[in-house]
């Protein structure tokens, strides 16, 4: 039927573009390489001549032009990817103060406020939710779990058995409260830190 | 398309650039397209502007207005100095 696209001319520039679209998505890969065979299936006769090809494929463009065109999307996925500095800081930011305490969350804090892939409120987020990462995960949980807040005396009497008396302690909905927190500072590093990967892009 | 390309080539580096472009205000959803089959060959895609185009559009129309002006007194008063 038509065989514009089996000139040989024609078929070097289809593999061209092909080979230039190799980093696209593949179903846009795909896309794209059926519009421009459209396009020159729309454009050039079946029985076209050489310089008619050349000519449209002259207008089509360099293959590169077409693919720079693609990435010059913003929020385009191949251009955003973290870098592995972004993944140092983030990581940093949930375990450095587990690591090395304080210092590792901090080294995570300035690389966060001085990278160019996160804004504002996404740093904000970073750097409060929760503060220290991991580090407050486990600060709190040896502060505040182990820590019944129970005291126990213990009644000593020669010829009778010890007693102990254990006053305080928890309530119910204390210990219920702080399940929740745990749970809470158990997870939300985590979850700030795949938010933190997710939004992670440049200019 | 080919007709509307012509007064376009100043702006247009190469037609095949157009594709990626195209393909970004569908992404955006500011053009939707329909598949009309063809006599032929195989069936065609026809773009078509959605309400947020058309704004985007009048946006754009407007901006370009004032910038035009502004280029335009900068260019005229460049003949006096």
């Amino acid at each position: 039927m038509t065989t514009a696209t089996a000139h040989p001319l024609v078929h070097e520039y289809l593999k061209e573009l092909s080979s230039a679209t190799r980093g696209l998505p593949a179903h846009r890969r795909r896309e794209l390489m059926q519009e421009i065979e459209e396009h020159l299936r729309e454009a050039l006769p079946p029985d076209a001549g050489e310089a008619a090809v050349r000519t449209e494929l002259d207008r089509l463009g360099d293959p590169q032009d077409i693919v720079a065109a693609e990435h010059d999307r913003p929020g385009h996925d191949a251009g955003v990817a973290p870098t592995a500095t972004d993944w140092l800081t983030v990581v940093l930011l949930l375990l450095g103060g587990v690591v090395v305490p304080v210092l590792g969350w901090i080294t995570g804090v300035v690389l966060l406020w001085r990278s160019t892939a996160w804004t504002m409120r996404e740093k904000l987020i970073g750097t409060l939710a929760p503060p220290g990462g991991y580090m407050a995960s486990y600060v709190f949980y040896v502060a505040f779990a182990f820590q019944s807040g129970e005291t126990c005396g213990t009644d000593s009497a020669p010829g009778r058995p010890d007693v102990t008396h254990c006053t305080g302690g928890r309530s119910t909905t204390q210990s219920v409260l702080l399940l929740v927190l745990l749970g809470i500072l158990a997870v939300l590093p985590l979850l700030t830190a795949t938010y933190l990967v997710r939004q992670a892009k440049r200019a | 398309m080919q007709g509307a390309l012509v007064h376009a080539e100043a702006l247009v580096t190469s037609e095949g650039t157009l594709y990626p472009l195209l393909a970004r205000l569908r992404k955006e959803r500011l053009v939707i397209t329909t598949w009309r089959e063809s006599d032929a060959g195989p069936p065609r895609r026809y773009y078509r502007l959605t309400e947020a185009g058309r704004e985007a559009l009048g946006g754009f129309s407007l901006e370009w207005a004032h910038f035009r002006t502004a280029v335009d007194d900068i260019l005229n008063d460049g003949g006096r100095t």
